[in-house]
């Protein structure tokens, strides 16, 4: 994220820090209080904290962006930081078995919607005459991870700022309602927790916003959409090379050839951080006071990501691009949750059945 | 994405953790529950 961001000051990133640690308290107590409210059914399930969240992070959203204060708390805004960070806490939860079975149907899953996923979007955003740095920042996003996915696409295509800009904005306003309205089409449809956190982990574009939707499920469908989604961020380094190599010797034919390397140097990093938590939780590192505590630590962890997620939606990016980038999004989205569910179901409902 | 922002967050969780493990985060630092 840092790329479109100036260096933080320590204050400015303090005053941020503090914003996003009141959010989320009011966060704490919204959603303690909406549990106990009588609604119908796991429809109620809605109202759990990654709602709360991002409702409070978008009206704080507002008033910055009114008051033009943003620059005092932007350095402390950092969604995928928190993110990543109570991700890796979260490993002690997930035991290492369920990782091997759940990340192997991941990665089959992963494969399959990338490559598709990916070649639709390249495609109709073609159709679109969308610039080729646009189309590959937006495939990349779309089919990948978002914001991560569109950063390190936009590295090797050298695409312009405000293409990165652009696309976070249409990534966060499309994974906000698909946040909320997947998880009560989950259960509408009768889906598994597994089949259903496969479908968030496919679909979803922010890693955020998937933990948030498995979150507002159940506690399974959160460990199996962290785990699939994670997979599938597994590959932004080979999707990042290969699309460095198209661009380098078809669209600019420079005739230099990016180094390998780029796959390692874009491997989410944090990754191998969960792996390792849960190896030392399964092999029984830590007592049950230290899982609890460290459990407490990583839903701190998302809360702040989901708040972090409202403060960082612009409005004024998407309305810079015109249509027909917001129509091809649309439609690679539709595209993608449809896809997602039928191979989901088939992968994380017939083939790999992870054991709980 | 950000190389130094990935490394961080396993730095911040790596801190965190022992700080959990040799007792200084406990329940009566954070006694909210989700």
């Amino acid at each position: 994220m840092a790329e479109e961001r100036r260096e933080p000051t320590w204050l400015y990133f303090l005053i941020g820090l503090v914003v996003v640690l009141i959010l989320a308290i009011a966060t704490n107590k919204l959603a303690h209080w909406s549990a106990g409210l009588p609604l119908p059914g796991k429809m109620g399930k809605v109202l759990e904290y990654p709602l709360w969240a991002a409702v409070l992070g978008l009206i704080v959203n507002v008033i910055v962006t009114l008051t033009k204060t943003r620059p005092f708390i932007q350095p402390g805004v950092r969604t995928e930081l928190y993110l990543k960070i109570g991700l890796i806490l979260m490993g002690v939860r997930v035991n290492f078995q369920t990782i091997l079975a759940a990340g192997g149907g991941g990665i089959i899953q992963a494969l399959i919607m990338v490559t598709s996923v990916f070649l639709f979007c390249w495609w109709l955003a073609g159709r679109f005459k969308i610039p080729d740095t646009l189309r590959a920042v937006m495939a990349t996003a779309i089919s990948i991870c978002g914001v991560s996915a569109a950063i390190a696409a936009a590295g090797s295509v050298l695409a312009k700022k405000d293409e990165i800009a652009y696309i976070t904005a249409l990534i966060i306003a499309t994974a906000l309602p698909l946040m909320v309205i997947m998880p009560p089409i989950a259960y509408a449809l009768g889906l598994s927790p597994e089949v259903a956190g496969a479908w968030f982990g496919g679909n979803i574009d922010t890693t955020a916003a998937v933990v948030g939707a498995g979150t507002i499920h159940s506690a399974r469908a959160q460990e199996i959409a962290a785990i699939v989604k994670m997979s599938q961020n597994a590959l932004i380094g080979v999707v990042a090379f290969i699309l460095a190599l198209y661009f380098v010797t078809v669209v600019e034919k420079t005739g230099e050839r990016p180094s390998a390397r780029v796959i390692w140097d874009r491997f989410p990093k944090f990754v191998l951080g969960f792996v390792v938590m849960s190896i030392l939780a399964t092999i029984g590192l830590f007592t049950s006071d230290h899982i609890h505590m460290l459990k407490t630590l990583y839903k701190w962890g998302f809360a702040f990501a989901f708040v972090c997620i409202g403060l960082e939606l612009s409005v004024a990016e998407i309305k810079k691009m015109g249509w027909p980038p917001i129509i091809v999004y649309t439609i690679v989205t539709i595209f993608n949750t449809l896809l997602a569910l039928i191979v989901a179901s088939i992968i994380f409902g017939i083939i790999f059945k992870p054991a709980a | 994405m950000n190389l130094s922002e990935d490394w961080m967050s396993v730095v911040v969780a790596a801190i965190l953790v022992i700080l959990v493990y040799i007792g200084i985060i406990g329940p009566n630092l954070i006694s909210i529950k989700w």
